[in-house]
């Protein structure tokens, strides 16, 4: 067994940390405020060859393990969770399903520019009726001469009205149950797709999420990634990988909370003393740092796994859930610790708190990851 | 085309340095660092290097386990590094530093100029610039907030308490930065993979020209310590007489 991250890891990290504290942590408060995507982040992020991290070089990425790229979403969700969302969302779940599931020419077509971070992408698969129930999904896609047209409404999809590339999902056969559902490239402005309204949510406020219409919307049959059939497993498998960036993102977050915790409580005074020199608050800082390890060493664990070409599935829900959850117990804590000042905007943890919440809910909630995870125990 | 060399050091990150309970450091759980100023004579050199073409390397003298920070370093741009390395080489006083230095640079490295931070995150002797310029007899300019190199002459700007100076030298010429000359950037990630198949020019403590003693003594390090007291006075004449005299007492006034 070895717990040492390498040489070049370790570097990684700090570089990633460098970026933020030049280019996010003095903007983190201000978009997160006016719910603003920081493009001017983002072209930074594909400048440093951050948005293709863990794809090979001929497709544009910097060729880097897994691990390697997880820890480069956690240090941004340290400082920023929004954008360390977006890179995990662009990175892990869509680029990640064309490079697993897409055919050569779809890789060197849209690939290489996502990996570039020339475009950017969403995947629209929640529907307003379909949630974690994905079997309530409604929209179609009916082959018609070179083309499928696709009709449906998706919902909460992150980067919706800023990405170049969606990848959309669809019932191609109803009557096939799990192997009725495809998956789709669709560019932006492609008539027939829409933007739908923006949503006002209590966190992840930088990241810009919509709902995206399809109407009569009409891509080449070359778009089909993968099979027909073939959706409900490259959504799966997309999850399982966007899993551990959620993960990664969640122990980001209680990091955050930790730092912002130990460095509250050692300069606040009340009666007479720093309060870090109360038992009731060191024991939330023991508590803290120690399900943060815990956390962290779930989510390399599974980032791991997939390095090994091990089946890594159950672990990637496993690290999910708990840093997810882990995330908002002790962003809340913090906000306790802070005390009132915690409760108002200005103070880091607030944010926290919020932006925590989302990793209990995006890309399967912690009771569809307990469904997965029970699953596989049970089989 | 300038042939331009910079000096760093990998120093222990003092946010993790905490303080025992006798007031000794405790480097138990410390990480490393680039030192914060040879950040900036990378960036420099990085910069003269992109306005002037020319060459540029990377040198340091620490412990074989510093290979982090070659990395490091290299990710910010030299096209090589010389890493003068031995066990031994873990808390080298600034003239001893000075003098490895030069010992290499003399006899394996043609240069026209030498950066070097004003001082190391660490110790911040600013020592080792100034005594590595008089080792080898090359000219030394401190303090610089502004570079550029005209007809072959070194064109610098000091920084200096009563203002700014500007001074010219001939090359070969060794400059100490101060952060005020650039705002480093951050390096690219494929900088950073790209860094560890850079070359490294290992030299070991036998390869050089002969042994360097110490002519310090570190008796010992202690974090400094403040005391902090509290003492009300009321706003009445008493008061306000007592406050004089505490003030008066202190040495705070007189
Ligand atoms: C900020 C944000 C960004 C998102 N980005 C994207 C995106 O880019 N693309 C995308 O496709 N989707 C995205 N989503 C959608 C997300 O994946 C869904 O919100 C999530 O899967 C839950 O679906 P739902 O909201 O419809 O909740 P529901 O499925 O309606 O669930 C409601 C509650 O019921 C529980 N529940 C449901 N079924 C069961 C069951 N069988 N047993 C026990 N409990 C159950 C859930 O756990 C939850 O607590 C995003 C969501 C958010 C909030």
């Amino acid at each position: 067994m070895d717990f040492k991250l390498t040489e070049e890891q370790e570097l990684v990290r700090q570089n990633m940390r460098e970026f933020t504290e030049k280019y996010v942590d003095p903007i983190a408060a201000e978009i997160d405020e006016n719910s603003r995507y920081p493009a001017e982040v983002i072209e930074k992020l594909a400048e440093g060859g951050w948005l293709g991290m863990p794809f090979p070089q001929e497709y544009g990425g910097a060729g880097t393990d897994y691990l390697t790229y997880i820890i480069a979403v956690e240090e941004m969700s340290r400082s920023c969770a929004s954008t360390g969302f977006t890179m995990s969302l662009h990175i892990g779940l869509v680029s990640g399903a064309i490079y697993n599931f897409g055919n050569e020419d779809q890789k060197k077509k849209f690939l290489v520019p996502m990996a570039k971070g020339q475009y950017m992408g969403a995947f629209a698969f929640t529907e307003p009726g379909a949630g974690t129930d994905v079997s309530a999904a409604t929209s179609t896609a009916v082959l018609d001469g070179d083309e499928y047209v696709i009709n449906g409404t998706k919902t909460f999809t992150s980067n919706g009205p800023v990405a170049d590339i969606y990848v959309a999902f669809a019932w191609t056969d109803k009557s096939k149950g799990r192997k009725g559902m495809s998956a789709f490239i669709v560019p932006k402005g492609t008539p027939g797709l829409r933007v739908g309204e923006h949503f006002k949510k209590m966190g992840l406020r930088s990241s810009q999420t919509s709902e995206m219409i399809f109407k009569d919307c009409r891509v080449p049959k070359e778009n089909l990634l993968g099979e027909e059939g073939q959706g409900l497993q490259i959504a799966m498998d997309s999850f399982d990988h966007g899993r551990i960036g959620i993960a990664a993102q969640a122990v980001g977050i209680t990091q955050a909370a930790l730092d912002e915790s130990i460095s509250y409580s050692k300069q606040r005074v009340q009666f007479g003393k720093p309060i870090a020199r109360q038992q009731a608050i060191q024991w939330m800082i023991a508590d803290m740092g120690t399900d943060l390890s815990a956390a962290r060493f779930l989510t390399y664990h599974a980032a791991w796994l997939k390095d090994q070409g091990k089946p890594f599935s159950k672990e990637a829900s496993m690290a999910k859930l708990f840093a997810a959850e882990m995330a908002a117990k002790h962003t809340s804590k913090a906000v306790q610790i802070h005390g009132g000042y915690g409760f108002c905007k200005g103070f880091k943890v607030e944010r926290l708190m919020r932006d925590a919440k989302f990793t209990e809910i995006g890309e399967g909630t912690s009771e569809a990851q307990r469904m997965v995870i029970a699953g596989n125990l049970l089989r | 085309m300038p042939r331009i060399v910079v000096c760093f050091k990998w120093v222990i990150d003092e946010a993790y340095i905490r303080t025992g309970a006798s007031q000794e450091l405790d480097l138990e759980n410390v990480d490393y660092k680039l030192s914060d100023y040879d950040r900036n004579a990378i960036e420099e050199a990085v910069r003269l290097k992109e306005e002037y073409g020319g060459s540029l390397v990377g040198i340091t003298v620490g412990v074989p386990e510093a290979t982090k920070g070659i990395k490091d370093a290299l990710s910010r741009g030299p096209e090589k590094a010389y890493f003068i390395n031995d066990a031994s080489f873990d808390n080298l006083e600034p003239s001893q530093t000075a003098t490895i230095l030069a010992d290499v640079v003399s006899s394996q490295i043609e240069y026209d100029l030498i950066i070097c931070g004003e001082g190391s995150s660490d110790l911040y002797a600013q020592q080792v610039g100034p005594r590595l310029a008089e080792k080898l007899g090359i000219p030394c300019i401190s303090y610089v907030q502004k570079l550029g190199i005209e007809n072959g002459e070194i064109i610098a700007e000091r920084k200096m308490e009563e203002g700014v100076e500007v001074v010219a030298a001939p090359m070969p010429a060794l400059v100490t930065v101060v952060p005020d000359i650039n705002s480093p950037r951050v390096p690219g990630l494929k900088d950073t993979l790209m860094a560890s198949k850079k070359p490294v020019i290992s030299i070991t403590k036998d390869q050089l020209s002969q042994t360097y003693e110490p002519c310090l003594q570190t008796a010992g390090i202690l974090a400094a310590s403040m005391e902090r007291n509290c003492v009300k006075f009321g706003g009445e004449l008493e008061g306000i007489a007592g406050f004089v005299e505490s003030l008066l007492k202190e040495g705070v006034i007189s």
